[in-house]
């Protein structure tokens, strides 16, 4: 299969659904005549035109409500924020207008729109540009949330959410964009199903589950400890809401230990929601409390060593396996 | 601090414990983990071991005394104590009788005093860093059985004691790992200790015979002991032994495989002769009987039990009403009731109330034997392999497919003659398969 970096699957993803259904257009900063923040959009504007491909001004609560509106009517609008830590300025579009209407007008308005954009830290962006937005949005019921870590995901998984009748945030990675991996050819029109996660490696020994930017930080660390003999598996939930429970339950049953690993802060979050999860459905499977790695309890540094500190590293993935599997 | 140690469930269904020896007296020292004592449980004689360090202060219980769980034993503290206040309470305010610490009273006093001192002072220390206080790799003093919820799910599953193993987490807690070779060595309330291999090398070389492998009685192995012993010492056993020609029922099960193989279905040779039994006993009802003390029960069902080899011994679950059964729903049935034996899923009523018994050690090569009956089944069929032979047909001498059966009776049911009409019965269905379908 060809290989391909992420940023060029959304892309992929985006252009796909803009020839094939009218009814999608794209609408943020830059997307248009600067080709993207993060050159996902370049050549979008040139391709499709204006009316399909929309700058707008620094107004994410305008651009947002308008993407809210547009679905309301029949339209499937795609909404970038250049990184999800403007999407603070745009959270009661989201909150109060596209996780609700469908149920507040007894389903007489679907709310199509999928929000995306780039997520975490970037390395380096300090305290305000560094959010994992996840757990946010997470904790709101009518949203689905996704959040891919290799571009096949990302691509399949983005085309699903436009075609999905539900608000989608969808949870990209300023220091994922580079990373390459396969994808099936052009126009093979794989749709990733959301709300099922993905098994990235098989293992005997601990479940990891891990998403976005961490799940590479997991399989890192799975490597690492086959040469010290632990074989770990590595469960990708891809979709953070709903979450696939069969998936990770089903993994524990067979490792007895889990460690998860997540770029957000410690409380609540996804990451707490999986600790949920196996300790009610594989209460009698485990062999040991179920341990997370996850970001410090602080806003983000600016210095690159203190960032580090902060950061799910490898090291403390490996720690954390070693604790789960008795070895220290 | 001196304090009672109660007597711990040394089996998951232990409700009565007789104290069998003591391995302490008054005055001994105690480390974690010493043998206490012998207790005979429900299941079998059990170490009893401490989960305290001090000194034996006071035994409360006799050998041979009859205890409930967590009636109290012995009294474990520091060298010196005086603990008759404590050995009251445990006679539940009787004045104390038992012995009591061997020292002189006044050097008690003196010690008590100064090992409360120290005690006040341990207070105050463990106040200021409170995480001195709880040693890492020492077992909580609750009794507490610390494990992980895959261990106690596993405990429970094999009937391990999880009192006599060593926890290798962090505050002694058992992991996977402290009891994956119980598990593997098939559990069944195996002690820490009955599991290690003798050091075998080591004792040769220094001149001794190495010790035999001491394995405590599954309750399976128990079961299998009594009733097989009671069988052979109360029921007169005889056996008769034919030899069948095996060819037509080889040919027909090849022609039921060959039918079923679309639907991924087998039968094997055992199935169809479950159906052929179940068939004889139709036949022959005098041999589908149970000698019941003062009469004889002619059973109105065939329900065949079948011995089915499992790890630890082996079990015979039932084929029930086997003569109205066609030989595909045996053969599922005997299929999936052999997967749960080895699971160790059976019921017990699954394996109850059989009418006669079905053995089979054909795929051993064994060429025929005699099988203890299964009381109170009247008989039982042992079958053996199916043998290449050279025969006499028409006076020509041929290949041919034979295979040895020994009808086990119980004479007080079956006579010579009845087991006889059973096997004549049996080997007109078995060399004529197709009269299983009358």
């Amino acid at each position: 299969m060809r290989e391909i970096r992420y940023r060029e699957a959304v892309r992929e993803a985006l252009a796909e659904e803009l020839a094939r259904d009218p009814r999608v257009f794209v609408m943020g900063e830059e997307v248009g005549y600067y080709n993207g923040a993060y050159k996902v959009t370049e050549g979008l504007l040139a391709r499709f035109g204006p009316q399909r491909v929309v700058d707008t001004p620094i107004a994410e609560a305008g651009f947002a409500g308008i993407g809210v509106g547009a679905a309301m009517v029949g339209l499937r609008p795609v909404i970038e924020f250049m990184t999800w830590n403007f999407s603070a300025v745009a959270f009661d579009q989201i909150l109060n207008n596209a996780a609700k209407l469908y149920q507040m007008s007894g389903g007489q308005y679907k709310v199509p729109v999928v929000f995306r954009g780039p997520n975490g830290a970037a390395r380096q962006v300090a305290a305000q540009h560094s959010h994992s937005m996840d757990p946010f949005y997470v904790n709101i019921p009518g949203l689905y949330v996704v959040a891919p870590g290799t571009p096949r995901d990302a691509k399949g998984l983005l085309k699903t959410a436009i075609r999905d009748d539900s608000p989608v945030v969808f949870l990209e990675g300023e220091t994922l964009y580079g990373v390459k991996g396969e994808v099936p050819e052009v126009d093979a029109d794989e749709c990733i199903p959301l709300g099922k996660a993905r098994v990235a490696r098989e293992g005997t020994d601990v479940t990891i589950v891990a998403w976005g930017r961490p799940l590479h930080t997991a399989l890192d660390a799975a490597r690492v400890l086959e040469e010290s003999g632990v074989s770990c598996e590595v469960v990708d939930p891809r979709t953070l809401r709903p979450l696939d429970h069969e998936t990770i339950v089903a993994s524990v049953k067979k490792t007895n230990r889990c460690v998860v690993v997540h770029e957000h802060w410690e409380h609540g979050g996804t990451g707490a929601q999986i600790v949920d999860v196996v300790q009610r459905e594989a209460f009698d499977w485990l062999d040991a409390p179920v341990l997370r790695v996850h970001n410090q309890d602080v806003p983000m540094p600016y210095a690159v060593n203190l960032e580090n500190v902060v950061l799910p590293t490898v090291e403390r993935v490996v720690a954390a396996v070693e604790r789960v599997t008795y070895k220290r | 601090m001196a304090k009672i140690i109660g007597l711990p469930k040394l089996s998951p269904t232990m409700d009565e414990g007789v104290l069998a020896r003591w391995a302490k007296k008054v005055g001994d020292d105690v480390a974690v983990d010493d043998i206490l004592a012998e207790v005979e449980t429900d299941k079998a004689t059990m170490e009893f071991r401490s989960f305290d360090r001090g000194v034996v202060l006071a035994l409360l219980a006799a050998e041979g005394e009859s205890l409930k769980p967590d009636a109290p034993v012995l009294v474990i503290g520091q060298r010196g104590e005086d603990v008759s206040a404590l050995v009251a309470k445990a006679k539940g305010g009787a004045v104390a009788a038992a012995p009591v610490a061997p020292a002189a009273d006044s050097s008690a006093v003196a010690s008590a005093a100064v090992s409360s001192g120290v005690a006040a002072s341990a207070a105050l220390s463990a106040a200021a860093a409170p995480a001195i206080a709880t040693p890492a790799d020492e077992a909580p003093a609750s009794g507490r059985v610390m494990a992980s919820p895959v261990v106690r799910k596993l405990a429970r599953e094999h009937e391990l004691d999880l009192r006599a193993v060593r926890g290798s987490g962090p505050h002694g807690r058992i992991v996977k790992r402290d009891v994956d070779v119980l598990v593997s060595a098939g559990g069944a309330s195996v002690g820490g200790t009955s599991v290690a291999p003798p050091q075998g090398f080591a004792a040769i070389s220094g001149g001794v015979r190495p010790a035999p492998r001491i394995e405590k009685l599954s309750q399976m192995r128990k079961t299998i002991a009594r009733r097989l012993t009671e069988s052979k010492q109360t029921v007169p056993h005889f056996y008769l032994t034919i030899d069948l020609d095996a060819e037509p029922l080889l040919a027909a099960r090849a022609q039921l495989v060959l039918a079923l193989e679309k639907q991924k279905e087998k039968v094997s040779v055992n199935d169809l002769l479950i159906k052929a039994c179940a068939t004889a006993l139709r036949l022959v009802p005098e041999c589908n009987a149970s000698f019941m003390g003062d009469a004889i029960h002619y059973h109105q069902r065939v329900d065949v039990s079948v011995a089915v080899a499992v790890a630890e011994g082996l079990v015979t679950p039932v084929v029930r009403d086997a003569d109205r059964k066609g030989v595909l729903e045996i053969a599922r049935e005997v299929r999936e009731l052999a997967a749960r034996a080895r699971d160790k899923k059976l019921r017990p009523e699954e394996m109850m109330d059989g009418t006669f018994s079905l053995s089979n050690l054909g795929m051993y090569d064994i060429e025929s034997f005699g099988a203890v009956i299964n009381p109170p089944e009247g008989a039982i069929l042992a079958v053996g392999a199916v043998r290449d032979e050279a025969i006499v047909r028409d006076g020509v001498v041929v290949p041919g497919k034979r295979m040895r059966v020994t009808l086990s009776c119980d004479h007080r049911v079956v006579d010579g003659a009845v087991g006889a009409r059973w096997l004549q019965a049996l080997r007109g269905v078995v060399e004529r398969p197709v009269t299983m379908l009358l």
